[in-house]
């Protein structure tokens, strides 16, 4: 890979090897290097727990927030490099799968409470990896009192006796393991692969295993009311799933079903033989039972033709009917039967909110409660049925994801339970019709492409573990705790996140690091059982300047915002407003009493946390806790689920969206990746200040992108971009680039195409202008500008200021 | 009823291929059952008996040993040893002819799980009630069932007798 560097950055991104050996997209910014070479930031500290030298590392240097005004770096904010020695450094675990919101980890709780800052960890343990070491071996090498696997931060005593990096227990080195099979030598444990890769993958001896490995089983339940056949949404499914039938991860095992329900349910009798499908209808809907005991599930492979048949079908076999009623909870129940023998994924379709029978919600949502400053209500879910439903499905392996395709409420709050404790996930197309909302329907097609043919882990579990001293006390995500610390995951994807709270029950004193590891064991596809362990090392400290220079602003800022959705639904939703902003209050406060040494007027923070005010102002003013600004109830609780699901990186984007001018892209600092350049415009501050009517600009939300288009736009972006003689001419409903054969079409829908692979997820683009009606979503993201309800950031930062001084 | 069936290597027990009965109806708790059946497998050596039927309270465990793959299979007592032996006779038929070259080289547990899929409809032609009538003109070939050894599985287990060899025991899954 090769890229241009730009001459505009303060710092030289320069990706490492661990880069290239385990991230799939050829750039990320892993490390932060000051320009000509190490700094002070990179000495290697010959023992982490003494404080920094005298000459004040970057991560440290005093920043007025109320002078200045240039806070975003150009380019995406970098991870925090932990401040280890670089031989450590340069084998820990990737940031993009594991990190700490402090890099330095305090000695002690009290050190950590003076620090005012939170302390846990954010996991993407089975994200999708280009490099994935994999290991298959008679012996897996763990601790034999705390059952850590070996990694790279144990130490050998000698050759046959390893120290565990977690409860410091002295192991012997299994014979086998003295032999590494890569290098074909004797001797020398430390070099095996387990000891060189803090990722790494483990196939599983059958100890691990309850059963033998499930098959892959996928479940479609579909609503075919009325008002779903209306969206048009089971063509795009029935489509989809045709197209990709023969892409389903799996091998001659897999088994899929399909449900369909209105008020009654319907199986489908797919029984290899048959001539063509057999509808099968149950009305006892109060006490549902499967009409018969086999062929609702069937083989894949042997059953195909009549699959296909029925996708074929089912589009135009409801399209007349008038079933307004949706019996939701018996259509569940009858999956859950139906899965409970194997395990697998159910995919649940809904378009409305389920009306009759068990389960059946009222429209709780008051529309004139929208707007409302003050507390927002039913924000928990109405009925536990279906988080009850959810734990018996993960007691039997079953995950269930839940589409949500409606323009009504449909209590996302208590719906959104059936996903939550099943490890199952949550997606939402508002206001989605095929005829309508084009650019919804183009999202789904997408989104339904990636989740049929991701990747899939069955029947799995997590636990995490830490140095002793250390401990876990929440956790965060989609998943159902069973015993203390073990994460039931009856389906793992690449695109769920985690996240841990973290106290220091004894203090780390004589440690210079402690560890943290991730072990994942699951099924895959295929039927072979593995384990994917993750191990990351960070240095303790026992300053509070340098508890600060490690800080970590994003993670800080995602977990925050998964503490803050529990705090609304458990306490209320200005109580965990309130929290958000004294999580600022306090840290900066902290910082000016106890880091400080000169004292100076201003709102002073350290440059690490210098995007920590205008972190907190945007998840003051996100769909899921912003108040005074209409938002649909399910927009809310929807974007509290994405909040505690997404991995940072895109929960990121959520919160503090990119805005970019692309009116005047150039080929300077382009990347070149495949042959295709790629322009890499500057990160602007969201706030009109930084729009003109002369130009275009673009913001990146994560799952949505707008192109904003100035009145006095340059007619030549309208032209040779949008194909358009004249800004009057944008049409009103724009969700795609038109492909021209011209330059600046071809960097902009490089740029918007390089942004797209980034996520596993599909953006969708809207192409507004000053008169859309989308303009309202584009300039509430406009987080820094002051609002009717909501204050500026420099207004903001005064009243933080006003609050410290106190 | 077959509630379970089980394909493992002899020479070491690495499971080869399995099936357990996916019925919400027999809804029994088959994991100590589970449990006995992978740690028989791994008793089993080359001079255990080649047909056995081993008691385990209102169950019985057949297996089946040839060419260095056991064959095994959990059956409620009442079901008829003769269809057992056939059952597991047949299933050694196919499965030696889709993997048996492969056996000795493999290393993953579960290698060919794949089998499973063979097993559920071999099983469903023996328990369906009219396909059991007319398997009852049964292969007539069939070694005769009276000379096939019954012991009781606990005893197997615990003391070793009548099987040689002894291995670990693995009470439970390990912790991940």
């Amino acid at each position: 890979m090769e890229y241009l560097h730009r001459g505009t950055e303060e710092h030289f991104q320069q990706p490492s090897l661990l880069c290239s050996l385990m991230i799939r997209k050829p750039f990320l910014f892993l490390f932060n290097q000051p320009p000509g070479g190490p700094g002070p930031a990179q000495l290697s500290p010959s023992l982490a727990a003494m404080s920094l030298q005298s000459s004040t590392p970057e991560a440290l240097r005093v920043v007025n927030l109320l002078q200045e005004r240039n806070l975003l770096p150009p380019t995406p904010v970098p991870a925090p490099t932990p401040c280890l020695p670089q031989d450590l450094q340069k084998i820990n675990c990737n940031p993009e799968v594991f990190r700490c919101t402090l890099t330095s980890i305090p000695q002690t709780q009290s050190l950590l409470n003076k620090a005012k800052m939170p302390l846990g960890l954010l996991l993407h343990p089975f994200k999708d990896l280009s490099q994935l070491p994999v290991v298959t071996s008679s012996t897996i090498v763990r601790c034999r009192s705390c059952r850590t696997y070996i990694n790279p931060f144990v130490s050998f005593l000698d050759q046959r006796r390893w120290k565990c990096n977690l409860c410091y227990r002295v192991n012997d080195v299994p014979e086998e393991f003295m032999y590494n099979p890569v290098s074909r030598s004797y001797g020398e444990p430390h070099k095996r692969p387990e000891v060189q890769n803090a990722t790494i993958e483990f196939i599983a001896p059958s100890e691990y295993m309850l059963r033998p490995p499930q098959p892959a089983v996928y479940l479609f339940v579909l609503d075919v009311s009325h008002n779903a056949v209306e969206t048009g949404y089971l063509n795009v499914f029935c489509q989809s799933l045709l197209d990709n039938i023969n892409a389903l991860p799996g091998d001659s095992r897999t088994k899929v079903g399909f449900i369909t329900f209105d008020s009654t349910i319907h199986f489908y009798n797919l029984q290899e033989g048959l001539s063509q499908p057999q509808m099968l209808i149950v009305s006892d809907i109060e006490d549902i039972f499967l009409p018969t005991p086999d062929s609702l599930l069937v083989n894949l492979n042997e059953c195909k033709e009549l699959v296909q048949d029925l996708l074929k079908s089912l589009p135009t076999l409801f399209g007349k009917t008038m079933e307004t009623q949706s019996a939701l909870g018996s259509a569940l129940q009858a999956a859950f039967k139906l899965l409970s023998p194997t395990g697998g994924r159910m995919s649940v379709f809904q378009t409305q909110l389920p009306n009759l029978g068990v389960g059946a919600l009222q429209s709780r949502e008051d529309p004139n409660q929208r707007a409302s400053a003050k507390d927002i209500q039913h924000l928990s879910p109405a009925t536990d049925f279906y988080k009850k439903l959810a734990l018996d499905c993960s007691g039997q392996q079953v995950a269930v994801d839940l589409f949500l395709l409606s323009a009504q409420y449909c209590d996302l709050a208590s719906l959104g339970c059936i996903s939550r404790y099943s490890a199952g996930s949550v997606y939402y197309y508002p206001s989605y019709h095929h005829q309508h909302s084009p650019a919804q329907v183009e999202r789904f097609q997408k989104d339904l492409k990636r989740y049929l043919t991701r990747k899939i882990g069955f029947e799995a579990v997590m636990r995490i573990r830490c140095t002793k001293g250390l401990s876990i006390h929440t956790f965060h995500g989609n998943f159902f705790v069973r015993s203390t610390d073990l994460l039931s995951l009856p389906n793992v994807n690449p695109d769920a996140g985690f996240a841990v709270q973290m106290s220091i029950e004894d203090n780390l004193d004589d440690m210079q690091v402690v560890s943290f590891q991730a072990a994942l064991l699951y099924t895959s596809s295929k039927g072979e059982r593995r384990i994917r362990v993750h191990t990351l090392c960070l240095p303790v400290v026992s300053s509070l300047s340098d508890i600060f220079s490690g800080a970590d602003v994003q993670a800080m800022t995602g977990l925050l915002a998964c503490m803050a959705v529990d705090r609304s639904v458990t306490a209320s939703l200005s109580d965990a407003r309130d929290a958000m902003t004294n999580a600022a209050i306090d840290s900066l406060t902290s910082y000016r009493q106890s880091v400080l040494t000169i004292q100076q007027p201003g709102l002073l923070a350290p440059a690490c946390l210098r995007l920590f005010p205008l972190y907190i102002l945007a998840l003051l003013k996100q769909k899921a806790f912003r108040t005074g600004t209409s938002t649909r109830l399910d927009d809310r609780v929807f974007a509290m689920c994405q909040l505690k699901y997404q991995p940072l990186f895109y929960a990121m984007l959520m919160i503090h969206p990119a805005l970019y001018r692309v009116d005047d892209l150039t080929d300077e600092g382009a990347l070149n990746i495949n042959e295709r350049t790629i322009p890499q415009p500057r990160v602007l501050q969201l706030s009109v200040e930084k729009l003109s009517r002369e130009g275009a600009f673009l913001m990146d939300t994560g799952t949505v992108m707008y192109l904003w288009i100035g009145r006095n736009c340059h007619p030549n972006f309208l032209t040779q971009v949008l194909g358009v003689p004249n800004y009057a001419a944008v049409p009103e409903n724009l969700y795609l680039l038109p492909e021209l054969d011209t330059a600046e079409s071809q960097r902009t829908r490089a740029f918007v195409g390089w942004l797209r692979d980034q996520r596993p997820f599909y953006p969708s683009l809207h192409v507004i202008r000053d008169e859309s009606q989308l303009k309202a979503n584009f300039m509430q993201n406009m987080i820094e500008d002051r609002t009717a309800s909501a204050l500026s950031y420099y207004e903001f930062l005064l009243h933080l200021q006003q609050q410290i001084s106190k | 009823m077959i509630l379970l069936t089980m394909v493992a290597r002899v020479a070491d027990g690495l499971p080869l291929a399995a099936s357990i009965q996916e019925d919400e109806q027999s809804g029994r708790d088959l994991q100590q059952y589970q449990s006995q059946a992978k740690q028989l497998c791994r008793k089993l050596n080359a001079q255990s008996p080649d047909r056995c039927t081993l008691e385990a309270g209102d169950m019985n465990f057949h297996y089946l040993i040839a060419q260095g793959v056991c064959y095994l299979s959990l059956c409620e007592a009442s079901f008829p040893k003769k269809m057992a032996f056939a059952y597991l006779e047949d299933l050694h038929n196919e499965f030696y002819d889709q993997y048996g070259r492969r056996v000795p080289t493999v290393t993953r547990p579960y290698s060919f799980i794949e089998f499973d899929t063979y097993i559920q409809k071999m099983k469903k032609s023996y328990v369906d009630s009219r396909a059991r009538r007319n398997l009852g003109s049964i292969n007539t070939e069939l070694q005769d069932v009276q000379r096939i050894m019954v012991a009781n599985i606990e005893e197997v287990l615990q003391r070793g007798e009548a099987l040689s060899g002894v291995t670990k025991l693995c009470q439970s899954p390990v912790r991940p």
